[in-house]
């Protein structure tokens, strides 16, 4: 299923996602204030599927996103709001001081130029 | 392929190399050598080069130029991907991280002194060594299977000319067919590959309009990986066509002959068309010789850290490890590379790590648009690599949500040979 962009980059079914989220972070506290580079160790394990570049093979993209909406999407994994065991294992295991640091690394990059 | 020829080392260059960097002498960079290039090992040579940003020099030992996959090689027997689509070359792994790659095998490993001896004879020094080097057969495990006999019944579990002819033989199959296969105990190289493999070869079969071919699967084990899922699904789509014996139902694997093209069991001999033999495995000879293997033919490891057992100086990622709780598969290789990759960082720059932490996921295609998948997280605990939480697809779901973990499958594969091969 082709994820289409939005004007921020964000896939539109991230972007519905966020607005249907967007409480949920608030109420659990988690901020997105991470540290950058405990972030790109914790990405080892997320690249494992998601390409780094940005590009939608199958499995969404999650670079570039707003650090809050990062969280927010961890988070809905994390209490198995959102359906996806694989995500629901991992996300199950990272504390809110490890997702911001995800946050913080993968919101930093930018997508790769589209192949030629 | 299109390598830097002064990105590789000659035989006599590796020689140089090594001969100029004795270990008594002080080192520029601190020096590891991978040995075997496959997911473990490809990865591990990524992130210790990446993650050091040049400060240790990362060698690759691995005599084949490009690799392909053992993971998705079912999907290139099912015709859901070509030969080219599993298939990588290292160029960026040269080109992009600085990593040298030596295109030879690695014949034995002298861990008193730290070298690595060359199939062509050369030295070559390392302060930490990655085995990687995957399984090897245990021919003899099946009476009458041997290594010359895979040219009449391919084993096509390790990927290459031994898959093209499983796929060639299959692929010529007439209807009324009867393909045998004689799956592995454990454990093996991933768990439902055997069991993923009879859902391609029943797909091939029902594709060409077969109604009366037959698929024998003869397990030496009670057991198989997904067991209920793939039954679901072989009933599902291959009604009447695959018959699964576990050892109460066909008595003992009693042995094959070749040129007979029979298989024989204590309750019966089947006349194959096609007969798979998966015979047991074990780690690498290279890592055996060395002594980094047990009694059981495997590499027990530190589950914290994946350093070998019985070597400080060597660490130990993939098939060829005692990985506790893990499958023996690619994303576990990765991850355990990962793991490996960070300590050594660690050792030889004294840069940040952290405790470590793996990952496992097993997609397994058994029909167009009809995935199964299992999985779960690991952690060091116990003297062990531990399952924290683990996961498995459910019998009887949707055929939208199969059709999504298709779609996560291929994207997976994406993802995952974006991350070893650069």
């Amino acid at each position: 299923m082709a994820a289409k962009s939005s004007g921020i980059g964000l896939p539109a079914r991230a972007c519905l996602f966020v607005i249907f989220a967007a409480g949920l972070a608030h109420a659990t506290g988690a901020r997105a204030a991470g540290d950058r580079a405990y972030g790109e160790y914790l990405s080892s394990e997320c690249v494992t599927c998601h390409l780094l570049g940005g590009r939608f093979a199958g499995i969404p993209p999650i670079i570039g996103w707003p650090e809050e909406t990062f969280v927010a999407v961890m988070n809905e994994y994390r209490l198995k709001v959102r359906p996806n065991p694989v995500m629901q294992t991992l996300a199950g295991r990272l504390s809110d001081e490890e997702i911001a640091a995800l946050a913080a690394y993968f919101g930093s990059l930018a997508a790769e130029p589209a192949a030629k | 392929m299109t390598i830097d020829r002064r990105q590789w080392l000659t035989g006599a260059g590796a020689f140089a190399f090594a001969g100029l960097a004795k270990p008594a002498l002080a080192q520029a960079k601190p020096r590891v050598i991978v040995i075997g290039g496959g997911p473990g090992g490809a990865t591990a040579a990524k992130y210790i080069a990446k993650d050091s940003n040049g400060a240790i020099e990362v060698t690759l030992v691995e005599p084949q130029r490009q690799f392909t996959t053992c993971f998705h090689s079912n999907l290139f027997l099912g015709g859901f991907r070509d030969w080219n689509s599993i298939t990588h070359s290292y160029d960026k792994l040269a080109s992009s991280y600085g990593i040298r790659l030596v295109p030879e095998a690695a014949a034995a490993i002298d861990r008193d002194k730290k070298i690595v001896r060359l199939a062509n004879g050369s030295d070559m020094a390392y302060d930490r060594l990655v085995i990687a080097l995957g399984i090897d057969l245990r021919f003899d495990s099946v009476p009458g299977y041997s290594e010359a006999a895979s040219d009449t019944m391919p084993h096509a579990w390790k990927a290459g000319p031994q898959t093209q002819l499983l796929k060639k033989q299959l692929d010529a199959l007439s209807d009324g067919a009867l393909i045998v296969m004689v799956a592995p105990p454990n454990p093996y190289r991933c768990p439902p590959g055997p069991y993923e493999r009879v859902s391609m070869m029943a797909h091939v079969l029902k594709a060409k309009g077969h109604r009366n071919s037959k698929i024998v699967v003869l397990d030496p084990k009670d057991t198989l990986s997904k067991q209920g899922l793939f039954q679901e699904g072989w009933e599902k789509h291959y009604p009447g066509m695959v018959e699964w014996q576990d050892p109460k139902m066909h008595g003992g694997i009693k042995g094959v002959d070749p040129s007979a093209m029979t298989v024989k069991t204590d309750l019966e001999t089947y006349k194959a068309n096609l007969a798979n033999v998966i015979p047991a495995q074990m780690a690498g000879k290279v890592a055996r010789d060395a002594g980094l293997a047990n009694q059981t033919g495997w590499c027990p490891i530190d589950p914290a850290s994946m350093r070998s057992a019985n070597d400080p100086n060597i660490y130990v990622v993939g098939d060829a490890c005692i990985p506790g709780d893990m499958p023996k598969s690619a994303f576990s290789a990765n991850s355990q590379a990962k793991v490996a990759a960070m300590a050594i960082r660690g050792e030889l720059s004294a840069s940040r790590t952290f405790p470590a932490r793996y990952t496992n996921t097993c997609w397994s295609l058994i029909e167009t648009g009809d995935t199964v998948k299992v999985g779960g997280s690991y952690e060091p605990k116990d003297g062990k690599i531990a399952a924290v939480s683990t996961f498995v697809s459910q019998k009887g779901e949707a055929p939208e949500l199969r059709r999504q973990t298709q779609e996560e499958n291929m994207g997976w594969y994406a993802g995952i040979t974006a991350d070893i091969f650069g």
